[in-house]
């Protein structure tokens, strides 16, 4: 069913206002407050929680049964990890796990 | 007399989001085909660019619009953006130090690839990290608007094969891995990482939502512990 201009545009506006409104909820709530040391460690490691699980959900693909992930995406990124912690560089492991990836796809598949 | 725009662009920020940037074109493409097949009129779908600034909600909204109820579209843009009330945690001690039109405005920029670059400047004097911040927001923000834009006119062109679909998935590993540098950071990671993974099949990418508050959770854990020993260390140290 073909969405009429008004009710497209309503829907952009209403996900777009609410979602700066989660961006900017904490930000701005926080401001000018002493945030407890322990939350404040906690915090640190919502970065890495939260980017580790968009990696994986984003490589394990569609929904359902067909979420998983496949032999050559494992591989590009075991390897990925392997060089982002030896190297420490996000380049570095980009292009070892999309290489990887390569050549394991013509492999495997 | 004010700095130009060239002095006040921090280049090596910029630098810093050309890799991601990269594996974010195909994205944009991607979406961009979505828009053009999509039953939303083309330029409302692409003004999801610049007010909504979310591929994955965009995605869902272009998606999902016409063939479900203006409730469950909306539902599945904002569900798949939760993981931006993360991020705004973790950024608010940093951001306490910054002026109020910076709280303000500088939340609009915070998508995935922003968050993952500014974690790691955290530590940043305010000016620098202000001057960082923007420097990769704004990088972010004005490409996105014409990426999708051209995705729109070549996006059915890029060949499956490439396998492009996947290097966002593995910029973001990459991301992750290099900032590790404690224990609990290492635990969150993992245990984010292998939970959303179990839950991959759930709607909506519920699943990053799950995994993300798993990873957080024995990240505390973590924490907890490490504050518990660490007097003990310091009882050690002194008798040594």
């Amino acid at each position: 069913v073909r969405v009429s201009a008004w009710a497209a545009l309503a829907i952009t506006v209403v996900v777009g206002a609410m979602t700066y409104a989660m961006r900017a909820i904490a930000i701005v709530a926080l401001a000018g407050r002493a945030i407890p040391v322990p939350l404040e460690r906690a915090l640190r490691n919502v970065g890495p929680a939260v980017l580790a699980a968009l990696a994986f959900n984003l490589a394990a693909g569609g929904e359902g049964d067909a979420a998983g992930m496949s032999w050559p995406v494992v591989l590009a990124f075991a390897v990925t990890a392997l060089t982002a912690w030896r190297l420490r560089s996000m380049l570095w492991s980009l292009g070892a796990g999309m290489t990887t990836l390569w050549i394991a796809t013509a492999l495997i598949t | 007399v004010g700095r130009g725009w060239s002095e006040r662009i921090d280049r090596r920020a910029i630098a810093d989001c050309v890799p991601l940037f990269l594996p974010a074109i195909p994205f944009g493409f991607v979406l961009g085909l979505a828009i053009t097949e999509g039953q939303m009129p083309m330029f409302i779908g692409w003004l999801g660019s610049p007010i909504i600034f979310a591929g994955a909600a965009q995605l869902a909204v272009v998606t999902l619009a016409g063939t479900a109820s203006i409730w469950a579209v909306v539902t599945a843009g904002l569900v798949i953006n939760t993981r931006h009330l993360m991020y705004s945690a973790a950024l608010a001690p940093t951001f306490q130090h910054q002026p109020r039109w910076m709280r303000w405005f500088g939340p609009y920029l915070l998508i995935d690839q922003v968050f993952a670059l500014v974690f790691l400047q955290s530590d940043r004097p305010p000016a620098e990290f202000r001057r960082y911040y923007l420097s990769v927001g704004l990088f972010f923000c004005l490409n996105w608007q014409w990426t999708v834009a051209l995705g729109m006119i070549v996006g059915p062109v890029v060949p499956d094969s490439w396998r492009l679909d996947i290097a966002p998935a593995i910029m973001f590993l990459g991301l992750v891995v290099v900032g590790l540098q404690r224990r609990p950071q290492v635990l969150a990671a993992a245990v984010g990482g292998a939970v959303a993974l179990a839950t991959a099949g759930l709607r909506d990418r519920l699943g990053i939502l799950v995994g993300a508050l798993a990873g957080v959770a024995v990240g505390a854990l973590a924490e907890w512990r490490v504050a518990r020993a660490e007097p003990a260390v310091d009882v050690e140290e002194a008798c040594a």
